[in-house]
């Protein structure tokens, strides 16, 4: 069994949960869905969107030193980072050479990619999240379980008991309002004696050398409104040309996300004020390699707007811990596969190529396709399931062959063993929420032959 | 025209019927139908599961039996889908010189070959579309949800030439129902989760049939169905579409 | 060799085909009746729009609109109903507290209810501590996506710049939607 139905089986357990997370997921797609109808052109974009990309892609040194080369003449200062431990060290010498012992982040994948935050709090620095969902998660001492909305699989119960013993809010109280300004209130404090600000990036624009923050909470901004220092850390994908081809980016990303219209904030980073400085970190950390690899090149595309996840049907009944990368979903599927064959196949299976994910995707990617390759190529690693493997080529033997093939079912007992032909796997897999389909008296093949079909 | 017809391997052991109706649909419509005998499997099964290097034999199989054919047609759009789509590159062929460009899903072959505007067939029963994620989504039988497209769908376009029959689709139109090929026993429990789901969906349509062009989803619906003892059965298209033949 | 020679040259030999730039193939979004959208869209972010008649005082709406407001912050000359202009200030933290900002914006952007806001305050702090927003806007400046609001003449001219839409929400809890996360929350923009 892989890594992913082992831990989607225990989710599943919970019928319950399953439902209400699947349902939560689902709205969210519903929503999704209700902008982009309100978008006539959704297609047309999406498709230049992708087109875009690929461009920025295929030219992705020129668009990278152009914007080092403006956001330098901007006052910023630029750092390349090779990969994680190198990002995490530039992070820290710039905390170090201010002194900085408090920062204050907002979301991040890359940071969590990067394991960041174990790595400043081994050194002595205190990184609070300050996104509500990313703090919920801080608080219990777990990862986010989706990329744009961490807490997802949290009930308001389980937020109103962490914040009863974090924040001393009323016992029993889990109105998510109520709940939700106790954590502004403990934050504003946060944000003010903070002395280090760190956000991500969710686009760089080479041409002004400006890069752009969205988030719904104004947490980014906050965050960065007080300290002397703001950290921003980028993955080298995140480059688009200029403001003609963000426009497309910022129309597709909350729509696709959250099927908002839009971000409520839309920062736009291009000079440090008087008196601040800001950094930002280009990370590579296995980027580049994906460059040569043209069957999963289009992950590059990706702007982590989550839709994918939220659509897939496999992800919405078995919960972002059920993936062993820490991004889940279609998404994480394949970045975890580019990222570590070895560590990350067990996710593979959690795919029944519906495709949908591919229908959502903003700038496009092949998503389930890539999926499909994946397992293509699982064989070859020797990373493919050994009974799966045993049973595929008893299939192919038998199939290979048609006498057999007929033989075998005309066989009464041997039909009953046909299941194992026709879906390669242990019985009791199929048997445990299923009856087996009763196989028929004569094949179609027998009927034919007598001239019983007319 | 030359029509051969597909079978696919679980249809042929499992669902003979549908292939008996599909016969007698196409039949019906005044066709010249044929059935190229010992057919076996398109190698879908052992490509979904990552083995597509296995499949080639099968692919030259087939390629060979449907040689004397213009079309060839089978009631089953996963497997139909398959040939189309990967046989080129397991044949080492360009589409338009094999299989892959003459492969069609009965549905779309009445749709949209043989247009047709007629069916003698009376079917008075509530039923349920359930639009299987290849036929939709990779052979275009239906208009995906997730896209800003018009809406349309061959299927119900089908349906509604049957008399007496009422026509309903699930809430979530077009959400998998689990099935997957390789993932119904991989991931076994979530595949019977989303077909428990899937079938809710349907049965809250007042249904009395779940009714598609994949015998493979309908197949493990059914295996629930039969499981839980629901009331509601499932019916490949092509039985609906040949009642009275 | 330096980490972002490494890098540049490992994306270099690893770039193969180069891409062509897309066109612009399609018609975007636009809106025949702009302060209709306008108003429609606000509100379905969380804002509030008030179109200023001809005679009205700005300062007597913000008044009215916010009648418990005891310190309003702002650096706008017509803004006389301020208690204090935020530039004077020796820290961005002095801003905690403050119930009222008020800012200009430069243009609206009819799909999606956005503000831009340059900075054009010494704390950008203002934008976002304030418990209540009001953004001034001329009523002429509304485009209708962002493909016009990106080719905006002097877009580009910012330090810092922030498209504002509504107030801040999150949904982070159970995907209710709650107003007020650490942002304003409340926005009302008036069309002068």
């Amino acid at each position: 069994m892989s890594s992913h139905a082992k831990a989607a089986e225990k989710f599943i357990a919970d019928r319950e949960r399953t439902a209400w997370h699947d349902q939560a997921l689902y709205f969210v797609r519903e929503k999704r869905d209700k902008m982009a109808h309100d978008v006539p052109e959704w297609e047309a974009l999406r498709e230049m969107a992708s087109q875009m990309k690929r461009h920025t892609i295929s030219n992705l040194a020129y668009y990278l030193e152009m914007f080092e080369r403006n956001a330098t003449a901007n006052g910023i200062h630029v750092h390349w980072a090779k990969d994680a431990e190198e990002h995490n060290r530039i992070v820290y010498d710039i905390i170090q050479k201010h002194g900085g012992k408090n920062l204050v982040k907002s979301k991040s994948m890359l940071a969590e990619e990067c394991g960041l935050a174990p790595y400043l709090e081994e050194r002595g620095i205190n990184s609070i999240e300050s996104d509500l969902g990313e703090r919920i998660m801080q608080f219990m001492g777990t990862p986010p379980s989706h990329i744009v909305l961490p807490a997802i699989h949290v009930k308001r119960e389980e937020v109103g008991k962490v914040f009863e013993k974090e924040l001393h809010t009323e016992p029993g109280n889990s109105d998510p309002t109520y709940l939700t300004h106790a954590a502004r209130a403990a934050l504003r404090k946060i944000f003010l004696s903070a002395d280090i600000a760190m956000t991500g990036v969710n686009f760089a624009v080479a041409s002004s050398g400006a890069f752009v923050v969205c988030t719904n909470e104004g947490n980014a901004d906050m965050g960065t409104s007080f300290p002397k220092v703001h950290i921003a850390i980028m993955g080298l994908e995140k480059v688009v040309p200029d403001y003609n081809a963000l426009a497309l980016y910022i129309r597709l990303l909350a729509r696709s996300a959250t099927g908002q219209p839009c971000t409520t904030y839309t920062s736009h980073y291009k000079k440090p004020v008087e008196g601040q400085e800001m950094h930002i970190v280009i990370v590579d950390n296995g980027r580049s390699d994906i460059l040569a690899q043209e069957d999963h090149i289009n992950m590059l595309k990706c702007i982590r707007c989550g839709s994918c996840i939220n659509t897939c049907p496999v992800y919405r009944r078995t919960g972002g811990y059920s993936y062993s990368y820490f991004i889940p979903g279609p998404v994480g599927i394949n970045l975890g596969m580019l990222k570590s064959p070895e560590k990350y196949s067990g996710n593979v299976s959690a795919c029944s190529l519906c495709y949908s994910c591919s229908n959502v995707c903003p700038v496009k990617i092949d998503l389930a396709e890539q999926i499909y390759k994946w397992r293509q190529d699982l064989a070859p690693l020797h990373l493919a399931d050994p009974s799966k493997k045993f049973m595929e080529k008893g299939l192919k033997f038998v199939m290979e062959r048609p006498k057999l093939f007929y033989s075998a079912i005309k066989a009464g007992e041997i039909a009953e063993k046909m299941p194992r032909f026709v879906l390669y796997n242990k019985l009791d897999a199929w048997g445990i929420g299923r009856e087996l389909p009763v196989f028929s008296k004569e094949t179609f093949n027998a009927m034919w032959k007598k001239g019983k079909v007319k | 025209m030359k029509i051969g017809l597909f079978i696919p391997c679980y249809i042929n052991a499992i669902y003979p019927n549908v292939g008996v109706a599909s016969y007698k649909l196409l039949k019906s419509l005044g066709l010249d139908v044929d059935y190229p005998l010992d057919q076996t499997c398109c190698g879908q099964p052992m490509a979904n599961g990552g083995f597509e290097s296995d499949s080639a034999k099968l692919a030259e199989h087939m390629e060979r039996q449907f040689e004397k054919f213009d079309y060839v047609v089978g009631p089953s759009a996963s497997c139909v889908v398959f040939v189309k789509e990967h046989y080129p590159t397991l044949l080492h062929k360009e589409e338009h010189a094999c299989i892959s460009s003459r492969i069609y899903e009965i549905c779309e072959f009445l749709h949209d070959v043989v247009k047709v505007d007629k069916l003698n067939a009376y079917f008075p029963h509530k039923v349920s579309i359930h639009n299987s994620c290849h036929g939709e989504r990779l052979l275009h039988l239906s208009s995906p949800s997730e896209l800003v497209i018009p809406r349309y769908s061959k299927l119900r376009d089908l349906l509604s030439l049957v008399k007496g029959i009422e026509v309903f689709e699930p809430k979530r139109v077009d959400e998998c129902c689990g099935f997957g090929g390789m993932f119904s026993v991989e991931e076994a429990a979530t595949s019977v989760c989303m077909g428990q789901d899937k079938i809710r969906d349907h049965m809250s349509t007042g249904a009395e049939y779940i009714t598609g062009a994949d015998s493979s989803c309908l197949m493990h619906m059914e295996g629930i169905i039969r499981r839980e003892k629901l009331p509601i059965k499932t019916l490949h298209i092509v039985e609906i579409l040949s009642q009275g033949l | 060799m330096s980490s972002k020679d490494d890098i540049l040259a490992k994306i270099k030999a690893n770039t193969h085909d180069e891409w062509k730039r897309p066109e612009l193939a399609f018609t975007p979004l636009s809106y025949s009746e702009p302060l209709v959208q306008f108003e429609k869209i606000l509100k379905a972010v969380g804002g509030n729009c008030i179109l200023l008649e001809n005679g009205q005082d700005i300062n007597e709406i913000i008044l009215k609109t916010y009648p418990d407001a005891k310190r309003i912050a702002s650096n706008l000359p017509e803004i006389t109903c301020a208690t204090v202009n935020p530039d004077t200030l020796e820290d961005p933290r002095e801003l905690d507290g403050t119930d009222v900002g008020i800012i200009r914006g430069e243009f609206g952007v009819l799909e999606n209810g956005m503000i831009w806001i340059n900075q054009h305050t010494r704390y950008k702090a203002l934008f976002f501590i304030s418990e209540s927003l009001v953004i001034l806007l001329d009523r002429n400046r509304l485009v209708n996506n962002m493909h016009e609001a990106y080719t905006q003449p002097d877009f580009d001219n910012f330090g810092y710049g922030c498209f504002i839409s509504g107030p801040s929400k999150t949904a982070d809890i159970e995907q209710a939607l709650v107003i007020g996360a650490h942002g304003a929350k409340a926005v009302t923009v008036i069309l002068v």
